[in-house]
């Protein structure tokens, strides 16, 4: 893969392309072992007769159930693959999604108790850039968007590149360290 | 005619008991949370196995072979085949073949991927004239961060104030970020609810 | 041998125009340079040399964090990120699995880890797997330890907060890649009063985690966690060479910040950091 990216030859790029595609198709194989885990352990609970063991037969009829129609129906639109996603779990999802509002309210009462130096820093920056966000701010202050905009384009995009730096820089040192065969631990390998 | 499944009680009805059904997380678990919660989880499930499976391995796998003679397809078959020895004991250790060809993979991908595709590209936009407030703000941003993040020497003495700098700023960073996303999970919120209150109880327009 | 004759062929090739892009010599130079630095600090540490590199609170909190849920008798939850194994987030996650699946193993504490693609799953199988057995306690591993769930982020959150709410965990270590349903993890995490530890290196994510867990890993503490965990001296060595390069980075950056500032070539420069 290093060599492709820096020869110009057309053979080693697209060696490295097909290597992308058989990881995909591995990871493909991966999936029957996925479900092969689902259901071990949701039949072990239901054999056994363990708590919420009803809850794993809904569990495996509805993993058997939109499986089946996706491999053997197809997943295009107007099959029930697609309804069923479409009309339950899709909703879900969104819902799902929605939540966080209440969580980062109860996130932010509990983040915003200005105990230190660094946890005042977070929570005047954060009242600021809320402020910031609503009509309601320009009322209290009218520069507030301005201000918010200008935390959001300058220090937070500097602190970004910084994080991003130094984690690249990890990942890089990790890579390495599987590529030279020191790092084995991912393998079970301590 | 109609199909049944258009019918306003299959449209509106079951998204929203699913959608109320999650809500009630809130409060507590309860079985309609684990109901929905498993069925939630059981859909997943099966459409990553219906997508997977049709345009993975039927399209990127059988297609090529049967169709344009791409019999070395049959390598990744293989290797995907290996995961399953981990059923049998004695060629267990076998199942390590596939992980490391993907993990290998990896490894090669992000080690450039990192050095070229991330560090490259955040210093080139870091370049900038000390001519301005802002520029200078994210010059020192940048530098004092990379400089919290050094794991050689104990943060003391001027290291030490440098690396502080870099806390400081990271936090009104984060304190950004976090006012920032507020405002955008509220509006997610906004979202269900018009679904609850206008699309299926018509109780607003 | 093999290996050798294939580098020198590739070196010739490189000296033979057309064969080489030059318009990614800067990446080339960055790599070799890193590199270098890297097997320089590693080799190091293999001859014995004792390098120190500064504690990380998190990390240090892992053992103790198990600690607590064997006094109380309670699992250890175990996340190694929502990426496929293609992501080195991934990969970082499941090397701290395995050392945390050592401690637990130790000390007999149940391990739950819910993950979200398979192909992860196989790996934290394996790394589980023998964790165990390298402690001795292979017949304490159950089936359920590492379960595959969902396929999707939010279906996933929506059974491992299930999960918390029932299982009660009293450690809730999350290692990896996280997008959207970090909060809704951590946060259910929370409201259960579990002691939890968190390393990312998603900057969207870390305020999250920040408010909602007791330690967190920030960006690239994530990748040195193994290296903290394990104490293995090439590891650490390489930490120390990641720190060199660092600096050197660094300077780079200052050099050229105040070229571009005082007019010195500026278009070279920028050339010089250009990603082509």
């Amino acid at each position: 893969m290093i060599i492709a990216f820096f020869g110009t030859g057309d053979t080693l790029a697209d060696f490295s392309n097909e290597a992308l595609r058989y990881m995909s198709i591995v990871a493909g194989f991966a999936l029957l072992l996925g479900v092969i885990s689902i259901t071990q352990v949701s039949a072990g609970v239901v054999r056994k007769r363990e708590k919420d063991w009803p809850y794993k037969i809904v569990l495996l009829l509805c993993l058997f159930t939109m499986a089946g129609f996706g491999i053997f129906q197809g997943i295009t639109s107007g099959t029930v693959f697609e309804w069923l996603f479409e009309n339950i779990q899709k909703p879900m999802m969104a819902t799902m999604f929605s939540v966080l509002a209440f969580f980062i309210a109860s996130a932010a009462y509990r983040a915003f108790r200005a105990r230190t130096v660094e946890a005042t820093i977070l929570l005047i920056t954060a009242i600021v850039v809320m402020l910031g966000r609503v009509p309601m701010g320009q009322y209290v202050y009218e520069d507030f968007p301005a201000v918010a905009n200008w935390i959001m384009m300058f220090p937070s995009v500097a602190v970004q590149r910084g994080i991003i730096i130094g984690a690249a820089l990890g990942a890089a040192s990790m890579s390495l360290r599987i590529i030279l065969g020191i790092e084995r631990t991912y393998m079970g390998r301590g | 005619m109609d199909s049944i499944w258009t019918q306003p009680f299959f449209y509106f009805f079951l998204p929203a008991f699913f959608t109320l059904a999650v809500y009630s997380l809130l409060f507590k678990d309860n079985p309609w949370f684990k109901f929905a919660e498993h069925v939630f989880a059981g859909l997943s499930a099966g459409y990553y196995a219906g997508l997977i499976f049709t345009s993975v391995i039927k399209q990127q796998m059988f297609v090529p072979m049967l169709s344009s003679g791409r019999w070395d397809m049959l390598i990744p078959g293989a290797l995907g085949c290996l995961l399953f020895v981990r059923f049998f004991p004695r060629i267990r250790w076998l199942t390590r073949i596939p992980l490391a060809f993907v993990i290998g993979t990896t490894a090669g991908i992000m080690f450039l991927q990192q050095l070229h595709g991330l560090i490259l590209p955040q210093l080139q936009s870091t370049l900038l004239p000390l001519n301005d407030l802002s520029n200078i703000i994210i010059v020192v941003g940048v530098l004092t961060t990379l400089v919290y993040f050094y794991f050689s020497k104990p943060h003391t003495g001027a290291l030490g104030g440098v690396a502080k700098a870099g806390m400081w700023f990271i936090m009104v960073a984060f304190g950004a970020h976090f006012g920032y996303t507020v405002m955008a999970r509220v509006s997610l919120l906004i979202g269900r609810m018009q679904f609850l209150f206008v699309d299926w109880l018509h109780w607003a327009q | 041998m093999l290996a050798w004759v294939d580098s020198v062929g590739w070196v010739i090739a490189a000296g033979v125009p057309g064969l080489i892009r030059t318009d990614r010599l800067n990446a080339l130079v960055l790599l070799i340079v890193f590199s270098i630095v890297v097997i320089y600090f590693i080799r190091r540490a293999a001859r014995g040399e004792k390098l120190y590199v500064r504690p990380l609170a998190g990390l240090q909190a892992v053992e103790e964090a198990v600690g607590r849920a064997t006094e109380m008798g309670k699992p250890v939850l175990f996340i190694p990120g929502t990426g496929d194994i293609d992501e080195i987030q991934t990969i970082a996650g499941l090397s701290i699995l395995g050392l945390v699946a050592k401690v637990t193993a130790r000390y007999e504490t149940p391990l739950l880890v819910p993950v979200l693609y398979p192909m992860p799953m196989a790996a934290a199988q394996e790394v589980v797997r023998e964790s165990y057995i390298d402690e001795g306690k292979a017949d304490h591993l159950r089936p359920e330890t590492v379960q595959y769930i969902a396929g999707e982020s939010f279906s996933y959150s929506a059974r491992v907060g299930g999960m918390m709410l029932r299982e009660k965990p009293a450690a809730n270590i999350f290692m990896g890649t996280f997008h959207a349903e970090s909060l809704l993890i951590s946060e259910v995490g929370q409201s259960t009063g579990a002691i939890q530890i968190a390393g990312t290196a998603e900057p969207e994510q870390l305020p999250f985690f920040i408010a909602a867990c007791d330690y967190t890993l920030i960006g690239e503490e994530l990748y040195a966690a193994s290296a903290y965990l394990s104490q293995e001296s090439k590891m650490l060595g390489s930490l120390k060479g990641q720190d060199l390069v660092k600096m050197i980075i660094i300077f780079c950056l200052l050099a050229g910040i105040l070229a571009v500032t005082f007019g010195v070539y500026p278009e070279f420069v920028v050339d010089l950091f250009t990603a082509n």
